[in-house]
């Protein structure tokens, strides 16, 4: 099934969205109230004072939800850029690096994928102290393989291609061909992919804070504020509806954005899968 | 050479080209387990606080947490540990937990197991069976309505994770509606049948292998549809219904049973939030219970039979897959 070229209407919804939820992100947290202090009483509804309510323990969800999205935001980038500068090293290594280098790195690579990513994610981060850092070095051990393969693949597709040859003809050196000739075709690709993989960041962060093993009270995050409206769903729905709402939306915006970078980028591959 | 030492060194080269695969996949599996074990027990020792602390309690003077240590065997260095452990856990030893009243972790295990096997069986069925059908009638009615319909569910099913689709079912169906139970384990439990107990959670599980394998299935017929013998049985006056269910629906079936071992992989991820949020006191909920009390043992074991579960569910497809497709057979040889 082949898209319209050019961009969807999904995906400058998903653009928008992303633009207010960074400034949702950047300004929120600092413009209503302090994330952790009691400001009214518990399981108020949306007033004009507290917008989206209160939770519990008289938190304003409004300034919670804020600054949860700064920690997923944070977190899903900070993961991404490791995972992306390991994924590269590995991924050019695998194919350029002496023998005795790249097969050992391939074989590691290949291991990784034979034990599921988040399985893992929840055993480094459970038998560390929990919290954001903990998380972000569990989730950037998980994260990387895929980058690497990723960047692999594609170097071996570019490595064959007349203008890589040519340069090696003319005397490139390695290093000087990959920085010169390879990488800039690869840009575009890794920022596609790298969209849709924040998204599986941030879901992967929320189910661990859902389960209480990720980001630890009182400090916010979706994935914990679900888990409590969870509780609570009963006598107050709004405190689960919130942050289910935010987390659905900015994955979907993710993956939209996502889906229509990579669609720009290579065409060919634009399928359903 | 005799023609009898020929054919059997063929019949040994077709074994092996067959065999190799599948070894180094269980290779693979064996060492990345090693591996996982080995940095939690490792993790484990860069934590502060160690089994004896926890043994002990808090109000425990330093004298007596340095007494059970040596009674546990834990002044002993790490790595003469591990290989311990590992020598157990080869037996099929875990020891007991560490943390509240010492229980043998085989019993806590032999209880969990059932219910999260019997789960996941019951959601990979679900999704297999509905993933299936969605995705053959998706490619038969190719850009059509129920074609659009079927791919768009599919997407939401793939992007609403189970912690958010969860609640939301419970809070429909339990708390609004009333014809559900709003947990596994209820303090006061009516007798009715346990499938009862277990729509949500499975519903929940199934959902998302459900949407890939709804669009792996429709991709792969799509694919089908389209090939040159499909034309010429058409052509030879095939009824609609024999060309699909007998002609495609074998062929478009290959990549979509890979595709559900791997999403054997998801359903033990998923159980670790299904279970805990709608309390089902299976291995994922053992698992995260004792990563929030500390419990190293308990951790450790946990890991070990989910990981091992993973890598046998994945061999048996590779073993499976090339009795069902002859070309998968043919090109091993």
């Amino acid at each position: 099934m082949k898209r319209k070229s050019g961009l969807s209407p999904l995906f400058w919804f998903g653009v928008g969205y992303l633009v207010l939820l960074v400034i949702f992100a950047i300004v929120g947290p600092n413009m209503r109230h302090p994330f952790d202090v009691k400001v009214g009483g518990p399981f108020l509804y949306p007033s004009d004072q507290f917008w989206f309510g209160t939770d519990e323990q008289g938190r304003d969800i409004f300034a919670r939800l804020a600054y949860g999205a700064r920690t997923s935001l944070v977190i899903g980038l900070v993961v991404q850029s490791i995972a992306v500068t390991v994924g590269l090293i590995v991924g050019v290594a695998s194919v350029y690096a002496p023998k005795w280098i790249s097969i050992p790195i391939q074989r590691f690579t290949d291991g990784m994928f034979a034990f599921p990513d988040l399985l893992l994610a929840i055993m480094i981060v459970g038998v560390f102290q929990m919290g954001v850092g903990p998380v972000i070095i569990g989730l950037s051990f998980t994260a990387w393989p895929a980058m690497a393969r990723l960047v692999k693949n594609q170097i071996a597709t570019l490595k064959d291609r007349e203008f890589v040859v040519a340069a090696q003809a003319m005397g490139a050196k390695t290093p000087y061909l990959v920085i010169k000739h390879i990488l800039p075709h690869l840009w575009g690709v890794i920022l596609a992919v790298m969209m849709v993989d924040v998204a599986a960041t941030i879901l992967a962060e929320s189910t661990l804070s859902f389960l209480g093993i990720g980001v630890q009270p009182p400090e916010p995050s979706w994935g914990q504020m679900i888990a409590v409206g969870n509780l609570n769903k009963n006598s107050y729905p709004l405190m689960l509806l919130w942050p289910c709402l935010i987390l659905s939306l900015t994955i979907f915006a993710l993956n939209f954005v996502g889906d229509g970078l990579r669609a720009l980028v290579d065409p060919k591959k634009n399928q359903a899968i | 050479m005799s023609d009898v030492a020929l054919t059997q060194n063929r019949s040994r080269a077709k074994f092996w080209s067959f065999a190799r695969p599948i070894l180094l996949r269980l290779l693979y599996g064996l060492v990345s387990l090693l591996f996982i074990s080995l940095i939690t027990f490792v993790a484990d020792e860069i934590a502060p606080g160690d089994a004896a602390t926890a043994r002990a309690g808090e109000k425990a003077s330093l004298a007596q947490v340095e007494k059970l240590r040596e009674e546990m065997g834990l002044n002993r260095p790490w790595p003469i540990r591990y290989v311990e452990f590992l020598g157990n856990a080869s037996r099929l030893e875990f020891g007991e937990t560490t943390v509240g009243v010492p229980t043998p972790i085989n019993k806590l295990l032999a209880e969990s197991l059932p219910i999260s096997m019997k789960i996941a069986v019951m959601a990979i069925c679900l999704a297999a069976f509905f993933g299936i059908l969605f995705g053959t009638i998706a490619a038969i009615r190719e850009n059509k309505l129920a074609d659009r319909g079927i791919l768009s569910f599919s997407t939401l099913g793939v992007t609403i994770p189970n912690y958010v689709l969860l609640p939301i079912l419970v809070y429909v169906f339990a708390l609004q509606l009333d014809v559900l139970p709003t947990s596994y384990e209820l303090p006061n439990r009516q007798v009715a049948p346990e499938i009862f107990y277990l729509i949500i959670p499975v519903v929940v599980l199934a959902l998302r292998p459900m949407a890939t394998l709804t669009r792996l299935m429709r991709a792969s017929m799509v694919d089908t549809l389209k090939q040159e013998f499909v034309r010429l049985s058409v052509a030879k006056g095939t009824p609609p219904f024999r060309l699909y269910a007998v002609h495609c629906f074998r062929n478009a079936l290959i990549p979509v049973l890979t595709a559900i071992g791997t999403s054997f992989g998801y359903l033990l991820t998923g159980s670790f939030v299904v279970e805990t949020a709608y309390l089902v006191k299976g291995i994922g909920f053992l698992a995260i219970d004792a990563i929030t009390k500390k419990d190293t043992p308990l951790i450790l074991a946990t890991t070990l039979v989910t990981g091992f579960l993973f890598i046998v569910v994945n061999l048996l497809v590779d073993l499976v897959l090339p009795m069902v497709d002859p070309r998968i057979r043919e090109s091993q040889v």
